[in-house]
């Protein structure tokens, strides 16, 4: 009897254990199958099996450990920026060159800590956010400023005034709200770029006084000499007023660029009669050729702008139109105000001629520094100048006409642009002027 | 912000996220404020107009957000029943906003008391008191990193700085009130009056500022 209930109880614990041993192997598969890994031998038990697997996961997390790690290397001496933040704006990881531009001093490796608890910049942060939010890279350029704090008191001393940095920085959008900003440092070249204006401002600065010390002794010497004697100061005297309107040119450009709003006199005037008086005195130039001057637009329009600028403005642009036009050519001058109902905002004024236009591969450039049309053309026309004696231009084809333009014109908040006529092929010039501003003051 | 993610309900992760925002958005007023206070120095002391144009403009910003941010504290505070020093940091940042915004204002002051100086030849006091300026913008700079950093310390250390700033203050004032025998206009003289005036006030907000931080972490006022 006693047997009978030994081997009934064994038989219900082995079917038990079976059971058990079921479910586990079972389990031991699935867990096999989340792993996720191919190229086990099927045919080996299960746990040595599930042992491998796990060896074989472990080495491909050691091999993309190592990869994040070659990466973070990589970008830890990168020449540039770099920071990553999570999608709470707080800093994650950023390199060296990050940490030195921005003067991330406060944090180590593994921290999590608000960006803006380390850096104060507000641009930085709002540049984050639009790219999250547009879920694009950005490009910006801002000045960022270093702030009192880096000493270990904060204490003000007087070699320690914050200095500021022209920052680039591309922002990019990643995974689960992150966002990476690469940050290259721009100050060199900004300074550079400063450094070489003034430069070129300082030496025509220098050169003015002897070259008006020249022209003087030049123009005593002319009376006082005798031909063929006289001759050859009469070849000196204009190449001198050449190279000091050149100078001119050159001081007043870069008066412009470093300060242009301030030094704007501004007074109501009429344009048209501003342009027709700038006409009147190119008289001598276009009489020579013949050129008709064709007007279309208001017979009078009130503007609240700085009258010798734009004087000079016009100036430049004829000149060089009765420059470039043929003989008996056509210059057009075409005023509109737009919006052409309701309150106007601003007037376009096109002066087109009838000259072989710009080349199209110099239109990008026809507004900097010395810029000349075709060389071989200039050419001709200097030695025309210097042969005849009796066509003068007025500015001396310096290269700095049409850089002048744009400085005023931008002065004076407005936007100028080059490009050909299709009907005529010439030169074909278009500013904008608002008039915004003689409604407000 | 040191509690760990883990085991905390979900209330309280909502709460440390909301904390974490207005953080955010009292230091991001911070650095408008900062840069504010940077410009109206610029158009002040360089005599650069156009850093005084672009002031009003951030003061917009920054009534926007000092608005913005009394209205998430007090939703805060009504709402999640915060304790300890989460009420004493939501508190003193509905205080320290108002400190900020009274900067801005006195910054934008500033760049409008520029632009009456500008057509006047520059003053001889005028670089020294652009050392009190720096030291002012120090001030603001310190008590910025003492509230990021939470350091009671640092918080405190603004008000040593303060007394320089009113000594600088005082001895200004002597100087510029005691002036005899004045050629031409006095506008000048009384305009750098209330530019050492607003300075000194300015570094007084910023101390404002570094004590609040101190009350944030210890809990006692100074």
């Amino acid at each position: 009897m006693s047997l009978v209930q030994f081997l009934i109880g064994l038989l219900i614990g082995l079917a038990f254990s079976l059971f058990w041993r079921m479910r586990f192997n079972q389990k031991l598969k699935r867990l096999l199958l989340a792993l996720e890994i191919p190229g086990i031998d099927s045919a080996l038990p299960l746990i040595s099996r599930l042992r491998r697997g796990v060896t074989l996961a472990n080495e491909q997390r050691q091999l993309l450990e190592s990869e994040i790690q070659t990466w973070q290397e990589i970008l830890q001496i990168a020449p540039c920026g770099f920071l990553m933040v999570d999608e709470e704006n707080q800093l994650i990881w950023c390199n060296e060159q990050a940490r030195q531009m921005l003067n991330i001093d406060r944090w180590e490796p593994g921290q999590v800590r608000l960006l803006l608890e380390l850096v104060r910049s507000y641009e930085l942060d709002v540049l984050i956010d639009q790219t999250r939010h547009q879920q694009q890279p950005i490009k910006q350029e801002w000045l960022f400023h270093t702030t009192y704090s880096n000493t270990e008191t904060g204490e003000y001393q007087e070699h320690l005034i914050p200095k500021s940095l022209t920052i680039r920085a591309t922002s990019l959008p990643l995974s689960k709200g992150r966002v990476g900003v690469f940050l290259e440092n721009r100050q060199a070249l900004v300074e550079l770029s400063q450094a070489q204006n003034r430069w070129v401002s300082d030496l025509a600065h220098e050169l003015r006084t002897p070259l008006t010390s020249i022209r003087l002794v030049a123009e005593a010497l002319q009376d006082r000499l005798e031909p063929p004697l006289s001759r050859w100061v009469e070849r000196l005297l204009p190449e001198v007023n050449r190279l000091i309107s050149l100078v001119q040119d050159w001081l007043e450009l870069s008066q412009l660029e470093t300060d242009s709003s301030n030094h704007l006199r501004r007074q109501p005037l009429d344009l048209h009669t501003l342009i027709c008086s700038v006409w009147q005195s190119l008289e001598p130039l276009y009489n020579a050729k013949n050129l008709k001057f064709n007007y279309f637009g208001p017979q009078s329009l009130s503007i609240e702008a700085d009258e010798s600028r734009l004087y000079r403005v016009f100036l430049n642009i004829l000149d060089n139109s009765i420059k470039y036009s043929p003989e008996a050519g056509e210059i057009r001058v075409v005023f509109n105000i737009y919006p052409e109902t309701g309150i106007p905002q601003f007037v376009e004024i096109n002066i087109i001629d009838c000259g072989p236009g710009f080349p199209m591969s110099d239109l990008p450039y026809v507004f900097e520094r010395l810029y000349r049309g075709d060389p071989s053309r200039k050419r001709q026309t200097t030695s025309t100048t210097e042969s005849e004696g009796t066509i003068k231009s007025t500015t001396t084809g310096s290269g700095l006409g049409l850089a002048i333009v744009r400085q005023i014109i931008l002065a004076h908040g407005g936007s100028v642009t080059a490009k050909n006529h299709p009907q005529t092929g010439g030169a074909w010039l278009k500013i904008e002027l608002p008039f915004e501003k003689s409604v407000n003051d | 912000m040191n509690s760990s993610p883990f085991n905390s309900p979900p209330e309280r992760i909502n709460f440390e996220r909301s904390l974490r925002r207005l953080e955010r958005d009292v230091l991001r007023m911070g650095a408008l404020v900062e840069q504010s206070f940077r410009l109206c120095h610029q158009s002040l002391f360089n005599r650069d107009l156009a850093a005084a144009e672009e002031i009003p403009l951030i003061d917009k910003q920054i009534d926007q957000l000092y608005r913005q941010i009394e209205l998430d504290c007090a939703a805060l505070i009504t709402l999640q029943a915060p304790v300890a020093q989460d009420v004493r940091l939501l508190s003193a940042y509905m205080q320290l906003v108002r400190d900020l915004e009274r900067i801005g204002d006195y910054a934008q002051d500033l760049a409008e008391i520029s632009v009456k100086l500008f057509p006047y030849p520059p003053h001889a006091y005028l670089s020294e008191i652009a050392t009190m300026s720096h030291q002012a913008q120090a001030m603001l700079g310190m008590s910025l990193v003492a509230l990021a950093d939470l350091d009671a310390e640092a918080g405190s250390r603004v008000k040593q700085q303060d007394d320089v700033v009113d000594t600088a203050y005082e001895t200004f004032y002597q100087r510029l009130a005691g002036q005899r025998d004045i050629q031409g206009v006095v506008e000048p003289i009384l305009l750098l009056v209330l530019v050492i005036r607003h300075l000194e006030r300015m570094a007084d907000h910023a101390t404002n500022i570094g004590q609040r931080v101190a009350y944030i972490v210890t809990g006692h006022r100074s």
